[in-house]
């Protein structure tokens, strides 16, 4: 046998077996390692995943079902609705701290504060740009208050103790007015941003140039955030971002074409750099002479087939209502989609995200029913999402 | 210096690839594993036993690397001052190391993400327990077929009983 063996390897040209086998370990090695590196690469992908989604999905049992919504809904009063949170973790904690509103707001801060720190960091900056939000509601929040002229401790009823400047928040609270508020921000990212519309502001005599500025700042920071993929979960989750630029984008465009407002008036508060929809496309729809005309526009794109489906509603209504719900819909169900065509990577955490947005909606929309006196069950439920 | 045949030497070989290559799987899928625990028992205390029980699933390939690793270096005159092997049987024992080894390496991390998942289903809802383990289970089977294989070359390639 091994004379065979000998002879077969002295035919091939080695002098001996043992440079025979040598060059033999030598393929074997490399072929192991690339074998090894082909079959790790995507564990280690979605290796950093493993803590946060079971995290996530912890949440995610622990959202409301549909037969707890039901139970909510059928609560006689507002007493008996926060009652019912009291005996949930998660809602509990902010109940009897603050106005239910602020205690709702605060629990989703607070769901987003979670993410941003324990989401991987390829996906972590997205999750910090999602934060800014309620540094945004909070300003927003404090712009109003000065122009309808809020006392103090309304004022600080309407903040959410979260984001980056929330430690700051009780001295703008101070401020006289809506330009000392611009004033006090100084040292932080939004002061530019408000500075460059203040003057806006003052022509007009309105809070929408500011408003406007900072919703514009928030979603440029966050298409930046994810503006550069490295891996199938940044995008997805840049797709997930840009879907949500073009809803909104849309939406504005909608109500503006309802108003009758041209491209000149519309085009100041569009965001390019979505998903579907790039800048040639929002001029195109800019310039469409009214809501038909947007929606002939969208052919091509995905939306096309549910704002056309919305479009005779609208008809019949005259309300942009049915766009604005089948838009919410079509991302409701993308993250969804997303939970199960990526499991392992960003997936479960967008679902759960967009899950506790919808359940945070539908409770102020419970909250508010049930602040009516009277107000019927059967109209509560046709509003929930 | 040791005089080591080449045979033996071979057979060397084929104890570190089936440690090395079936505990490189293992590590990694109870790491996904524990991984995912750790996150169910930071949401829910009472998910510690079940997270431990998902992350030590993953351990069983190494544990049948170690064992043919073992078995190689007893039978080939590594440990226990056994007989020197001849080349062919020392190729028979590379080829036993290898089957366990990346029999164990797919079987590991499949385990492993299967391990992590499951654990995620199970803190999200209580009752996908006994689905969970069975999943997490299932690619346990390769590990075996590689382990089976490992001891029949090793027992007909004149290693074991030889």
């Amino acid at each position: 046998m091994v004379e065979s063996i000998t002879a077969i390897v002295t035919s091939l040209g080695f002098s001996s077996i043992e440079s025979f086998l040598g060059l033999i370990f030598l393929v074997g090695a490399v072929i192991g390692v690339i074998v090894v590196i082909v079959t790790i690469k995507p564990v280690l992908d979605t290796f950093p995943y493993a803590y946060p989604n079971a995290r996530v999905r912890a949440r995610i049992g622990r959202l409301f079902t549909e037969k707890q919504f039901s139970e909510i809904i059928e609560a006689d009063d507002l007493e008996e609705v926060k009652n019912y949170l009291r005996g949930v973790p998660e809602y509990a904690q902010y109940v009897d701290k603050y106005p239910l509103e602020k205690a709702l707001d605060t629990q989703l801060a607070e769901t987003n504060d979670l993410l941003a720190r324990i989401a991987p960091g390829s996906i972590k900056p997205v999750f910090s740009a999602l934060l800014k939000k309620w540094d945004i509601k909070n300003i927003k929040s404090i712009l109003t208050a000065k122009e309808v002229g809020l006392s103090r401790e309304e004022t600080l009823d309407l903040m959410v103790p979260f984001g980056e400047i929330s430690e700051s928040l009780e001295k703008l609270v101070d401020a006289k007015d809506v330009t000392e508020v611009v004033t006090g921000l100084e040292g932080t990212e939004y002061a530019q941003v408000l500075e460059d519309a203040l003057n806006d502001y003052k022509e007009k005599d309105m809070l929408l140039p500011l408003e406007s500025a900072l919703d514009k700042y928030y979603l440029n920071n966050l298409i930046k955030a994810a503006s550069n993929p490295s891996d199938d979960s940044t995008t997805i989750l840049n797709n997930y971002i840009g879907t949500q630029v073009d809803s909104t984008n849309l939406k504005i465009i909608l109500r503006a074409k309802v108003d009758g407002l041209k491209y000149d008036d519309i085009q100041p508060y569009m965001i390019t750099k979505g998903y579907q929809i790039r800048e040639w496309k929002l001029k195109d729809l800019m310039e469409a002479e009214d809501v038909s005309g947007v929606v002939s526009s969208l052919e091509s794109t995905d939306y096309s087939s549910i704002m056309a489906e919305a479009l005779a509603e609208y008809n019949a209504t005259g309300s942009i209502a049915p766009f604005e719900t089948a838009l919410d819909k079509y991302i409701i169900t993308m993250a969804k989609n997303l939970s199960t065509k990526k499991p392992f990577g960003v997936g479960p955490i967008i679902a759960f995200l967009s899950r506790k947005e919808i359940e945070i909606k539908n409770l102020k929309v419970i909250a508010r029913g049930k602040r009516e006196v009277g107000f019927p069950v059967s109209k509560i439920k046709e509003m929930l999402i | 210096m040791v005089e080591i045949a080449l045979g033996t030497a071979l057979a060397a070989i084929g104890a570190g690839v089936a440690v090395g290559f079936a505990g490189l799987g293992s590590g990694l899928g109870q790491g996904m594993a524990a991984a995912g625990s750790v996150g169910a028992v930071a949401e829910d205390p009472d998910m510690f036993a079940q997270g431990i029980l998902f992350t030590a699933l993953p351990e069983t390939q190494a544990i049948y690397g170690f064992l043919i690793a073992i078995l190689l270096m007893v039978f080939g005159g590594i440990l226990g001052g056994g007989t020197a092997l001849p080349v062919e049987v020392g190729l028979v024992a590379v080829g036993a190391g290898a089957a366990i080894g990346f029999a164990g390496l797919g079987s590991g991390m499949g385990q492993g993400m299967a391990a992590a998942s499951s654990v995620g289903a199970v803190v999200e809802d209580p009752d996908m327990f006994s689905q969970g383990i069975l999943f997490t289970a299932l690619p346990e089977t390769q590990a075996i077929y590689g382990f089976l294989i490992a001891i029949l070359l090793m027992v007909f390639g004149g290693i074991l009983g030889g």
